[in-house]
């Protein structure tokens, strides 16, 4: 399923001793029934899973998995700013994002400071920092680390999402949740949620990050072409999935606070 | 439900809380007095411990170990590579561990921990001192291909007694790794067999019966902290912050003496301490070999 009869190609490419042989077929990834690759409908978000005090040490830390997808974000904060010079009347929120080097199919050499990573630090912290009322915090470091531990497409997304938890779970007031999703348009068809598979089918690729309550959007990244009026559904399409994460996220902070309820004896 | 009495309750909640953060030495010592640590345990008690093989999936071999709090996270990856010419028929393992700045408040980007190059070195040193992994079982053909693993080892949480969890999480991925099978194409290049092509294989496979090591004896360590006459087992982050002087000992399954290490510090250790720790180590080491077998049980020693 998924292969259709179609122009073969055979590249050989080496490098350390071993011959990988691809074959290139016109890939099917949504098929006549409307299945995908993985057996989801077009519209439906892969399976999630948060888990909120993984880290111990950490003032607040969550774990967030997207099907394969597995994230673990740590909260520092807020705490006393290392920089004398960068103190200000807001919080200064940091962000670093780094890989495992054993989170995607081959081993990474350079996991940490490479652009890619730089890049989503940056865009993670801007897309925190919206959301974060840093005026009540003045004078002030929030550090907030992601690593991913194993990557299968979405892992801006599951950094977002898991931050978020990260964030409520240290107690930092916030003016409402971020929660992010991926969307894309491969065979004509809107898809939700892209795995590595999908993302890299070379598609568009549509990360949106919102803030559910408000309405409001602070991320939105898109790559390759994409018609200005099929950008309308993919983009609601991830706003339906947004607000579906934000739910789950919901759910999963109420109960964690009922469980922090029956501790203290309340 | 009597508001003053929950003040009360908090205030002297706060009391201990920031007695403990002022005066940790004292705070500590008061529970020694008492032969009990700050968490409860008996002196010469380690925390529970947990393994779960195969936690990433995508990995040839993985193990995620859990000390009290401090959890390390393995995955082995395998790569073919080509040996080097002094030793055409041994493969290669190369350990690296990692302390990402979410295990603690003290690791910041950019500026690495203290303890981690500390702790990869002693684990490299260790687990080819324990010749636990013979490398001629990583060769593949002699002087042409052979398996090099990379080992990579990521502390979550860090929370004391780095050293035990990292090198019980190395022992228990090797001892999960499963080698993937290969073949070599017409080219005399090796290649990776695929099992769910559903293709007839063409070729045979090289190593069809080798897909696990045969660990020799494995190893096992104990960290104890040494402050006046008192010997700890498995400090938390904590008791290694106010006591300075720690001892780690590193035993095989067959009770041989690995390694020792005790870094300076300002408590001199008599041997009798030592051979305290020793003992120590040696109940500890029967433990951790219950808690690996129930989770491998098929392993060859």
């Amino acid at each position: 399923m998924g292969i259709v009869e179609g122009k073969e190609s055979i590249e050989r490419c080496g490098g350390n001793g071993m011959v990988f042989e691809k074959i290139h077929l016109r890939m099917e990834y949504v098929s006549p029934e409307g299945l995908r690759l993985d057996g989801r409908r077009p519209m439906e978000m892969r399976q999630i899973r948060a888990e909120i005090g993984a880290v111990s040490k950490a003032d607040g830390s969550a774990i967030f998995e997207m099907g394969n997808t597995k994230v673990i974000a740590a909260v520092y904060g807020p705490r006393e700013v290392q920089n004398r010079s960068q103190i200000s009347n807001h919080a200064l929120v940091r962000c670093e994002y780094s890989m495992a080097n054993f989170s995607t199919g081959d081993r990474m050499r350079k996991s940490k400071g490479d652009r890619r990573s730089t890049e989503i630090s940056l865009v993670i912290r801007q897309t925190m920092e919206a959301s974060i009322l840093t005026h009540l915090l003045p004078r002030s470091q929030i550090d907030i680390y992601v690593q991913v531990l194993q990557a299968d497409g979405g892992t801006r997304s599951a950094c977002i999402n898991a931050a978020t938890l990260a964030l409520a779970d240290a107690g930092i007031p916030m003016r409402d949740l971020v929660t992010s999703c991926s969307a894309g348009y491969l065979n004509s068809t809107p898809l939700l949620d892209l795995n590595y598979v999908e993302d890299s089918a070379g598609g568009p690729d549509v990360t949106l990050g919102i803030l559910p309550k408000l309405d409001k959007v602070t991320l939105l990244q898109m790559d390759s072409k994409l018609p200005i009026d099929i950008l309308e559904n993919v983009m609601q399409l991830a706003i339906e999935g947004c607000k579906a994460i934000a739910n789950y996220i919901r759910e999963i902070l109420l109960e964690n606070t009922k469980q922090l309820e029956y501790r203290r004896g309340v | 439900m009597g508001l003053p009495n929950a003040f009360e309750d908090l205030s002297s909640e706060l009391e201990v809380d920031a007695f403990r953060r002022l005066f940790p030495l004292r705070y500590f010592e008061r529970h020694l007095a008492e032969s009990i640590r700050t968490d409860g345990r008996p002196l010469g008690k380690a925390r529970e411990t947990s393994i779960f093989l195969g936690a990433v999936a995508s990995a040839n071999g993985s193990a995620l170990v859990k000390i009290g709090s401090t959890t390390m996270l393995t995955a082995i990856k395998m790569e073919v590579m080509t040996p080097s010419l002094e030793s055409p028929d041994e493969g290669c393992l190369a350990i690296d561990f990692f302390m990402p700045p979410i295990c603690s408040p003290i690791v910041r980007p950019g500026r690495p921990a203290e303890a981690s190059p500390v702790v990869s070195k002693q684990l490299s040193d260790t687990i080819s001192s324990s010749k636990m992994i013979d490398l001629k079982e990583l060769s593949l053909v002699s002087g042409k291909a052979a398996w090099m693993a990379y080992l990579d080892i990521y502390c979550l949480d860090a929370d004391g007694a780095l050293f035990d969890a990292a090198l019980l999480s190395a022992v228990a991925a090797l001892s999960h790794l499963q080698i993937p099978a290969v073949a070599m194409n017409d080219d005399g290049k090796i290649v990776l067999v695929s099992d769910e092509d559903g293709r007839k294989q063409a070729q045979e496979p090289v190593n069809k019966e080798k897909r696990k090591l045969t660990l020799r004896s494995i190893p096992f360590s104990l960290t104890c902290i040494l402050h006046k006459n008192y010997i700890l087992a498995d400090p938390t982050a904590e008791e290694e912050s106010i006591v300075e002087t720690h001892v780690t000992i590193v035993l095989d399954t067959s009770g041989q003496l690995i390694s020792l290490y005790k870094p300076g510090g300002p408590v001199l250790a008599y041997t009798s301490a030592i051979q305290d720790c020793v003992a120590l180590t040696r109940q500890r080491v029967k433990e951790l070999k219950s808690f690996l077998d129930k989770e491998n049980p098929d392993m060859e020693v």
